[in-house]
C-alpha cells in the first residue's frame, strides 16, 4: 500500500566531488549512536565499511518496521545508507587479526560497545593506535569511556533521561514523556562524533597523529540544554516541565485548529504578540493596559492562551496560518508524517528521497543534511545485505585469496 | 558548587582550528552555536553585532548582574565582540573588508536580507573566493516557505517531532527544550562548515551551507518517513513509552516521588529486568519472554513494572537494575545533575568567574571530548563591542582617529 504522493526521484544522484572522497571509515557499531556519524561521513564521500558479526549482523537489521527482506528493517535501510557490509567475528582471534589489518588501511574507526569490550578483544585505543598511529577513533557510549558509570549500559532513552532532557518533557506535575523520538540522543551524539572526527582529521593532516574522540550520549544531550546549568548554579532554579508552552514567553505553544489539526505559535517578543493581535483582529489585546508586555502575558498566561486557543479553534489550520503569516507572526504547521509527505516545501527542498532497495522496492528516506552548495552529499544506496562486500574488501584490500576466504567462511570467522 | 572545576587550560598541542577566522554575524543560538563549536576548537570567532543592543541572545533568558543573560555568557564563550551597523554603507564596507580576511561566515538573517544590503553569496564570494558561508533560516534559502519567520518551536512542529511528543491523543508538548532545533542546526552547520573547509583546503574553492531549522529536526526522525512511505503508518504520540517496538520502555515513578527510565529493547534485557524485580518467571516463554507477547500485553507489563518501581525508592530501583545490567537510569533534574558523580568525573560542568560582578557562571563543558586537542573555554560571552577597537586596528589597520569617527557616527 502506498499512502503518499511520490516525492521526486533521488535528486542527489550526481557525480560532483565530495569532501571525504578517499577517506575510509570502519564502522563496527550497532544501532545508531556512532553509526549515524558513519552514515553522515558516507553521504559526503567516505567509504564506510560496516563490520558486522557473520551470523547475526547489526541488531538494527531487526529493530523497527519489517520489510520483505529478513535482514533489513526500514530503519536499517535508511540509516545504513551508502555503507558496505563486511562480516568479521571479533570474538575469534583470527577475526581480530583481519580487523587489525583493515585498520592499517583505514582513516577512521567508529565503535559503540560497552566500554571495556574492545579492550577485551585487544582493540582498545592503545592497541589500535599502535596498529595505525594516523587512525581517528570515535567511541560512543551512554556514559563515556571514563567516570564511575562508564560500564553501565546506556541506550539513548536512558542517556536522555540521565542528561536531564526527558525530565523537561511533558506537562508540569505529570508523567514525563519522550521528547518526540526515542533515539534523539543517538543522533545528537553522532553529530558531535562526526564533528569530532572532522576536527581530528584536520589535526591529523597537519601532525600525522590520530586521536580518540570520546562521546557520551548523555553529555551530548546535556550540552544542548542552554542556560539550565548556569541558572541552577547562580540562582538554584530547577527547571520543570513546560507542557506545550514556555516559561519565558507567551503565547508560545501548540494550538488545535477547527479542523482538528495542530499548529505552533511562538511569540517571543512584544512586537510579535502585537502582530498576532492584529492577525486575530483584536489589536486591543496588545495594548499596554492589557497584554502588551511579556511580563503581563506571562502573569495571565492561561487567559492569553485561552484567547489565542479560541481564535485558532474557530477556523481551519490553513486559515489560521495564512493570517499569522500575513502578519509575520512566527507560526507553522505541527506536522504528522502524513502532513509532511503532502507539504510543498518538503517537496521543493527534496527532503524526501525515493531510493530503490533490491528485493524491497522503493523506500522513502530523509535526504542529506547539511546541504552544501559545491559538494553536496548524496544517498547512493540503502542499507546493504549482510556481508555484501566481505569478499571484495578482504580480497581486494587485504589481498586474501579465494581459498583463504572460503576457509575463513567455513569457520564462521567472516 | 565548590566541587565544580574551572575550565581546563587549552592543550599544549595547537588547537585544530587555530588560524581559522570565523565571523559570526548571526543572532540567538542556531548559527552562532556553530561558531561556538569552532571557537572551542581554536578558531578566532568575531561576533559582529549591531552597535545598539547587539545580539538578542544577550536578553534571552535569565540575566546576570552584568545585564547579559546566562545563555549569552555561556554560549558566546571564546568570542570577540565587534560592533558594526550593516544598515550603514560604511558599516557594510568594513564588513566586506573583514570578510576578505575570513575563512567562515555564519549568518541567520531572513532570506534576502544580506542580498538587500549587497552582501549576498555572489558578492561575498567575489570578495573572497575561499569563503565558507553558513546560512541558517527556519526553512532554508529555497522553497515556497523560505520567507516565513522561523523559530525553533515552529521547526519542531514543522519537522515532525512535536507531533510525536506527548500523551496519546493529548496536546503535543515541547520536546524537552524549546531551543533543540537551534542547537541541532548549529551542529549540522558545524559539520557542513568543516566539510566545506576540507574541500576548500584541497581545491581553494569556498561554498555555502544552506541549513534549515526544520530539516535538522526531520533528519533525526529515523524510520518515520520510510514507514509512512511503505505502509502508510502515521506514527502518533506514545507518552513515555515506545510501544511500537519495545516493552517495557518508559518512565516510571518511584516511591520517593522521583522518576526512572527503563528501556528493554530486547528479550535478553527484559530477562535481566525480571531478575532485578525478583520475578525471573516473567521472562519465561509462556509469560512475557518474547517482545511480541509483551507488546501485545504492554499495558499489563507496564503495570507490573510501575507497581514494582512504586514500591521502592529511586536509588533502590536503580541499584537492582544496575546489579543485573538492566538498562535503567534516573530522570535527572538539574539539581540531580549537579550532585552526580559521573558529571563530576567527566568534568561536564565548569565554573567560570565573571570578574566584573563576582558571579560564578556554571557552563556545560565543550563536547565532544578529544584526546589530543580537547576544546576549551577561554572566556565567557564578551561585553557588547568589547573588541571592536582592537579588531578595527589590528585586522583592518584603522587609525585611532578613524575609529573614533566611526564611533561618533555610530557605525560601530
Amino acid at each position: 500500500m502506498r499512502a503518499a504522493a511520490p516525492p521526486p526521484a533521488a535528486p542527489s544522484a550526481s557525480t560532483a566531488p565530495r569532501p571525504l572522497d578517499g577517506v575510509r571509515v570502519v564502522d563496527v557499531g550497532n544501532f545508531l549512536a556512532g553509526p549515524y556519524a558513519a552514515a553522515v561521513l558516507g553521504e559526503f564521500g567516505a567509504e564506510v565499511l560496516k563490520v558486522e558479526h557473520p551470523i547475526a549482523g547489526d541488531p538494527m537489521r531487526r529493530y523497527g518496521t519489517a520489510t520483505p527482506r529478513p535482514d533489513a528493517t526500514l530503519k536499517w535501510l535508511s540509516e545504513s545508507r551508502n555503507k558496505k557490509s563486511v562480516t568479521i567475528d571479533l570474538r575469534q582471534g583470527e577475526g581480530v587479526a583481519i580487523f587489525r589489518r583493515l585498520l592499517e588501511r583505514s582513516d577512521v574507526l567508529i565503535e559503540n560497545f560497552r566500554p571495556g569490550t574492545m579492550e577485551e578483544w585487544g582493540l582498545g585505543w592503545k592497541d589500535v593506535h599502535a596498529v595505525n598511529p594516523r587512525l581517528v577513533m570515535l567511541r560512543v557510549s551512554g556514559y563515556g569511556q571514563t567516570g564511575p558509570y562508564r560500564r553501565r549500559s546506556g541506550f539513548a532513552h536512558i542517556a536522555q533521561a540521565f542528561a536531564g532532557l526527558n525530565y523537561l518533557c511533558g506537562f508540569p506535575g505529570e508523567t514525563p514523556v519522550l521528547p518526540g523520538t526515542v533515539p534523539l540522543g543517538d543522533y545528537i551524539a553522532s553529530l558531535y562524533g562526526a564533528i569530532g572526527i572532522l576536527v581530528a582529521l584536520r589535526h591529523r593532516e597537519r601532525t600525522g597523529r590520530g586521536q580518540l574522540v570520546d562521546v557520551a550520549i548523555y553529555e551530548a544531550v546535556f550540552r544542548v540544554l542552554e542556560e539550565i546549568a548556569a541558572a541552577y548554579g547562580l540562582h538554584g532554579t530547577v527547571r520543570e516541565r513546560e507542557g506545550a508552552g514556555s516559561f519565558v514567553a507567551c503565547p508560545h505553544g501548540h494550538f488545535r485548529a477547527g479542523d482538528g489539526k495542530w499548529l505552533a505559535i511562538a511569540c517571543t517578543t512584544d512586537k510579535m504578540f502585537e502582530r498576532l493581535a492584529e492577525a486575530m483582529e483584536q489589536p486591543h489585546l496588545a495594548s499596554s493596559g492589557l497584554y502588551g508586555e511579556q511580563r503581563r502575558r506571562l502573569a495571565a498566561r492561561d487567559t492569553v492562551n485561552q484567547l489565542v486557543g479560541e481564535w485558532v479553534a474557530a477556523r481551519p489550520r490553513e486559515g489560521v496560518l495564512a493570517r499569522c503569516l500575513a502578519h509575520e507572526v512566527p507560526a507553522g504547521e505541527l506536522n504528522s508524517i502524513a502532513d509532511i509527505f503532502d507539504d510543498a516545501h518538503f517537496q521543493a527542498r527534496g527532503n524526501l528521497e525515493r531510493v530503490h532497495a533490491p528485493d524491497v522496492g522503493d523506500v522513502v528516506v530523509p535526504g542529506v543534511v547539511p546541504r552544501l552548495s559545491a559538494t553536496p552529499g548524496r544517498v547512493t544506496h540503502l542499507g546493504p545485505t549482510l556481508g555484501d562486500a566481505t569478499d571484495a574488501v578482504l580480497g581486494t584490500l587485504l589481498g586474501l585469496a579465494d581459498d583463504e576466504l572460503a576457509r575463513l567462511r567455513h569457520h564462521r570467522i567472516i | 558548587m565548590s566541587a565544580i572545576p574551572s575550565p581546563t587550560p587549552p592543550a599544549a598541542a595547537a588547537l585544530p582550528l587555530a588560524g581559522i577566522r570565523v565571523v559570526d554575524v548571526a543572532t540567538v543560538i542556531a548559527a552562532p552555536y556553530c561558531a561556538t563549536v569552532l571557537g572551542e576548537f581554536g578558531a578566532d570567532v568575531l561576533k559582529v553585532e549591531h552597535p545598539l543592543g547587539g545580539d538578542a541572545l544577550r536578553r534571552f533568558g535569565t540575566p546576570s548582574a552584568r545585564g547579559d543573560t546566562l545563555t549569552w555568557l555561556s554560549e558566546a564563550r571564546n568570542k570577540r565582540s565587534v560592533t558594526l551597523d550593516l544598515r550603514h554603507p560604511d558599516g557594510r564596507h568594513l564588513f566586506e573588508r573583514l570578510v576578505e580576511q575570513t575563512d567562515v561566515l555564519c549568518e541567520n538573517f531572513r532570506t534576502g536580507t544580506l542580498e538587500k544590503w549587497g552582501l549576498g553569496w555572489e558578492r561575498l564570494r567575489a570578495i573572497n573566493p575561499r569563503l565558507v558561508m553558513l546560512r541558517v533560516t527556519g526553512y532554508g534559502q529555497t522553497g515556497p516557505y523560505r520567507d516565513r519567520p522561523g523559530f525553533a518551536r515552529v521547526a519542531h512542529a514543522v519537522g515532525g517531532i512535536a507531533y510525536l511528543a506527548g500523551m496519546p491523543k493529548g496536546t503535543p508538548v515541547t520536546p524537552g527544550s524549546t531551543t533543540l532545533a537551534d542547537y541541532m542546526t548549529g551542529l549540522y552547520g558545524a559539520l557542513g562548515v568543516l566539510l566545506a573547509l576540507r574541500h576548500r583546503d584541497a581545491t581553494g574553492e569556498g561554498q555555502y551551507v544552506d541549513a534549515a531549522l526544520y530539516e535538522s529536526i526531520f533528519r533525526c526522525t529515523e524510520e518515520l518517513a520510510p514507514a509512512y512511505g511503505m505502509y502508510g503508518t502515521v506514527r502518533e504520540r506514545h507518552g513515555s513509552s515506545h510501544n511500537d517496538f519495545a516493552c517495557p520502555h518508559g518512565h516510571f515513578a518511584t516511591r520517593d516521588g522521583k522518576w526512572v527510565a527503563i528501556s528493554c529493547a530486547t528479550d535478553k534485557l527484559f530477562a535481566r529486568l525480571a531478575q532485578a524485580m525478583g520475578r525471573a518467571e516473567l521472562a519465561s516463554s509462556s509469560t512475557y519472554g518474547e517482545q511480541k507477547t509483551r507488546l501485545a500485553h504492554c499495558h499489563d507489563v507496564n503495570e507490573i513494572v510501575r507497581d514494582w518501581c512504586g514500591s521502592l525508592t529511586r536509588q533502590e530501583v536503580l541499584a537492582r537494575c544496575y546489579a543485573t545490567a538492566t538498562p535503567a537510569g534516573p530522570l535527572n533534574d538539574i539539581a540531580d545533575i549537579f550532585g552526580d558523580r559521573q558529571f563530576h568525573a567527566r568534568r561536564n560542568l565548569v565554573a567560570v568567574d565573571l570578574a566584573e560582578t563576582g558571579e560564578t557562571i556554571v557552563c556545560p563543558a565543550p563536547v565532544p571530548l578529544l584526546s589530543e586537542t580537547p576544546g576549551s573555554i577561554r572566556s565567557l560571552g564578551p561585553k557588547l563591542g568589547e573588541h571592536t577597537d582592537e579588531v578595527l586596528r589590528d585586522l583592518l589597520g584603522l587609525g585611532d582617529d578613524e575609529i573614533a569617527a566611526l564611533h561618533a557616527r555610530r557605525v560601530v
